[in-house]
């Protein structure tokens, strides 16, 4: 089994799809998962399962794996495994806050992304008050906060940071051709990359919140937790509390627009 | 006393069912100040400057057998019972004192699982919630029999 613990999550799965299935039994939604970069051993380790919960997924990895090896069965009761309610701590807490009015964003997407479809030219001003609120409060407010402060405190050569670091890259890069199609009128371009940055934001958040934040704070001292808060504080004190309020007023704005369009 | 209440019931704990090993050799002991008990304690004193602070509960230490080294290990303590004190809300002043003033890093409330022990998790809030600054509160709470820590959460 350790030769598997160092393998791409994505190879294993490939060799054996039974066990993308055992992990997503397991609520570990690796098979999806169009990266599939982590090591097995980070897999497991990331989600934090109780020792008894994690010795039966192994087992039953290792015998999908290797189905004629003789190994002992662990004895757990899945029924009585209890789903443990995520406490964050206050700086992570108001993190997976700012996920809550970005997640409302996305859910508007498909809504503006048929609108500027169906519109004879694309409304230009609309776009790109859109991409003023993804770069300037989904990445310059939040993505800053994790990468400038949050991630530093855990190794930034993970996987799974590094993951989190490509997917803000290539939210960037849909960005990009958003505006470039707002810019040239390109209803399909700007369609594809609304549409493109709603699915990767969707489950980025996703991730953070269930996987990653519980991860990072298992990592962290009490003293590190304390740190993490005033620095956080400081960062959100440096932009005054003017900007997270114009954007919610920008989101409230927008949903009652397509409220009333519809 | 009566043994309606939960914090003051009798309660025998066989000793058949103690669990570990007898242990050999001298331990360190993690408190690094003097005195602990909140009415005792300046929220100027030196120990307490930016430093993670535990609020512990007067029975917790005895509940655990490794509390120094798991939960007082870097931390500055202070010590109170919310059932038997007088004048707490001296020790609610002396939380917000030591948030604004000694700007403390964080505070770990210990308590034990009794209703009453409660008492001291809402004098740690009333006094978080009086400071003009803002730290991370966490709560851990403590099991009367077998001696295990039964929850953490961040307030």
């Amino acid at each position: 089994m350790e030769n598997i613990m160092s393998k791409d999550i994505r190879a294993v799965i490939d060799q054996c799809p039974e066990v993308g299935r055992i992990l997503e039994e397991y609520g570990i939604g690796c098979a999806p998962c169009s990266v599939g970069s982590c090591l097995v051993s980070d897999v497991v380790g990331i989600h934090g399962l109780d020792p008894q919960t994690e010795a039966t997924l192994m087992y039953k990895m290792e015998k999908a794996l290797y189905p004629d090896r003789d190994v002992p069965e662990p004895k757990v009761d899945m029924s009585k495994v209890v789903p443990k309610e995520i406490n964050y701590s206050p700086a992570v807490k108001n993190l997976v806050d700012e996920h809550v009015l970005i997640k409302r964003m996305l859910a508007l997407i498909p809504t503006i992304a048929d609108f500027v479809e169906n519109s004879e030219t694309v409304d230009k001003d609309l776009v790109l008050n859109c991409v003023d609120f993804i770069r300037g409060y989904a990445d310059k407010f939040h993505h800053m906060k994790e990468e400038d402060i949050l991630f530093k405190y855990v190794d930034e050569q993970s996987e799974i940071i590094k993951i989190m670091y490509e997917d803000h890259v290539t939210g960037r890069n849909h960005v990009k051709n958003v505006v470039e199609g707002a810019e040239n009128g390109n209803k399909a371009q700007v369609k594809e990359h609304l549409n493109g940055y709603r699915d990767l934001l969707t489950q980025h958040i996703k991730k953070e919140d269930e996987i990653l934040y519980p991860w990072i704070e298992r990592q962290m001292s009490d003293n590190q937790i304390g740190e993490l808060f005033q620095r956080c504080s400081a960062a959100d004190a440096s932009v005054g509390e003017e900007l997270p309020r114009k954007y919610e007023k920008f989101i409230i704005d927008l949903e009652e627009k397509f409220a009333k369009e519809n | 006393m009566s043994d309606c209440c939960p914090g003051s019931k009798t309660m025998d704990f066989n000793e058949d069912d103690v669990q570990g090993e007898d242990e050999t050799g001298a331990r360190q002991s993690q408190l690094k100040q003097w005195p602990i008990q909140l009415h005792l304690v300046s929220p100027q004193a030196p120990y307490f400057q930016e430093k993670d602070i535990l609020l512990a509960a007067d029975c917790v230490p005895f509940a655990l057998a490794d509390f120094h080294k798991d939960h007082l290990k870097g931390k500055s303590l202070a010590i109170a019972c919310p059932k038997l004190d007088s004048n707490q809300e001296i020790y609610v002043e002396k939380i917000t004192d030591l948030i604004d003033e000694s700007k403390i890093n964080t505070l770990t409330v210990m308590i034990m699982q009794v209703p009453c022990c409660m008492g001291l998790s809402q004098i740690a809030k009333s006094g978080a919630d009086k400071a003009s600054r803002k730290i991370p509160v966490k709560q851990v709470v403590v099991g009367v029999e077998g001696g295990q820590v039964l929850s953490e959460e961040w307030l």
